[in-house]
């Protein structure tokens, strides 16, 4: 399963649909993680907080294909975006292993193939490096196999790098 | 010289970036102003702040790899108002991970960097801490350790005559000793980030962690988690599954 988490409008919502499987439109109406990790102890995959978020984790764990697209947001992901990603913890459990020497938690889900991140907007070269380490970090951290980040000036050029 | 410390951990109390944050206050000299930043209903309040500060010293948790949500919607209206007010501040950051290392943090001190070069704010440097949440924790268990040994001496006061209890005061100098060594490298890194905020200036970015081996730390993270899974009820439903 291929899905694509996005800060667009529903006018891009739409186009971009047919890329993929499923869509999530990250448009800020949830509340942010609060740490509690209920979603290990408590309630696994599902976030304690009842909004649409609720069962994210369980919709970004079973994807094989997660593609991100956001502004570029000092290097890193727009908040929306980031929240989405920080209420999908539960995608891992709470069991710890080593990756490249460091400490990472062990996939619920198993290895997801690609995480794929388009950012739009103007990036420096420094914000550029920050993004690419983040990728990784975050592809290491949740069990992604690969890595891909694609910088665009605007989310014009979008459709054209997302086959 | 007027620093504004901001814990920015969601959690209202008793958080890791909270008990970091105290330390660092503990080694600067200089006008402290305390602030937390939970939700959005705090911004104008912190950024009215900012105005008449020299700098800002932000304590977070890792979140993903990066910085939490509710801190990057912060960062865009800090760095509107600056524009806007013409503030130039040094900014300095301090984050902590569940993870034991110290260099997992190196995302969010480079987001922050990049925030200052886009705000016109100037980037003072920042720590990575690993293991911030056994820190806490040993910071918890310190406490009820001192309850525990006033207890003792009441006791042995009262019923033995004997103030002194030589063996509990022992003990308890042990722990604190110990204590204090797991959070060696947060003490020396904070006392040189305390002394570059409190004249102004700007540091290389540090790394440190709990000081205990990642091959016992794993599996104490691995009991505290499955105690606490037994008390929430997590593991009686579907604890590591697929769902």
């Amino acid at each position: 399963m291929r899905v694509i988490i996005h800060d667009l409008d529903k006018s891009y919502d739409e186009l971009l649909k047919g890329k993929c499987d499923l869509t999530i439109m990250a448009d800020g109406e949830y509340a942010p993680c609060q740490g509690c990790f209920d979603c290990w102890l408590k309630t696994p995959a599902k976030c304690k907080i009842k909004d649409k978020l609720v069962e994210v984790c369980r919709i970004v764990g079973k994807a094989d294909e997660i593609v991100i697209v956001t502004r570029n947001f000092y290097g890193t992901y727009s908040p929306e975006i980031k929240n989405i990603i920080d209420r999908s913890i539960g995608i891992s459990t709470t069991f710890s292993t080593y990756r490249k020497g460091q400490m990472h938690h062990v996939s619920r889900y198993g290895w997801h193939s690609l995480l794929m991140i388009v950012s739009y907007g103007e990036h420096s070269e420094e914000e550029k490096a920050t993004f690419m380490h983040i990728a990784e970090r975050n592809a290491l951290n949740h069990s992604f196999k690969n890595t891909k980040n694609v910088f665009i000036a605007s989310k014009d050029e979008l459709l054209e790098v997302i086959a | 010289m007027t620093t504004v410390f901001i814990n920015a951990s969601p959690k209202k109390k008793l958080g890791a970036s909270e008990y970091l944050l105290k330390v660092q206050r503990l080694f600067v000299r200089a006008k402290k102003i305390k602030e937390k930043l939970m939700t959005k209903a705090d911004h104008s309040r912190i950024l009215e702040k900012l105005k008449d500060a020299d700098s800002v010293v932000f304590s977070l948790p890792l979140y993903v790899d990066g910085i939490p949500s509710h801190v990057l919607e912060f960062m865009e209206k800090m760095e509107l108002f600056c524009k806007e007010h013409g503030i130039s501040l040094k900014v300095y950051a301090i984050s902590n991970g569940g993870f034991i290392e110290g260099k997992q943090n190196k995302g969010v001190l480079d987001v922050f960097k990049n925030f200052c070069l886009r705000s016109g704010n100037e980037w003072g440097g920042g720590i990575g801490v690993g293991g911030g949440v056994m820190l806490h924790v040993m910071r918890l268990v310190l406490r009820l350790q001192i309850v525990l040994l006033l207890a003792r001496v009441l006791y042995n006061g009262i019923f033995n005559d004997d103030w002194l209890p030589t063996k509990a005061i022992n003990r308890f100098v042990v722990s604190v000793l110990v204590i204090l060594f797991f959070n060696l490298g947060v003490f020396l890194f904070m006392h040189l980030l305390g002394r570059a905020i409190t004249k102004g200036m700007a540091v290389k970015n540090k790394y440190t962690r709990i000081m205990i081996p990642s091959f016992i730390f794993i599996p104490i993270a691995a009991t505290f988690f499955f105690v606490f899974s037994i008390i929430k009820g997590g593991i009686f439903k579907g604890w590591l599954r697929k769902k």
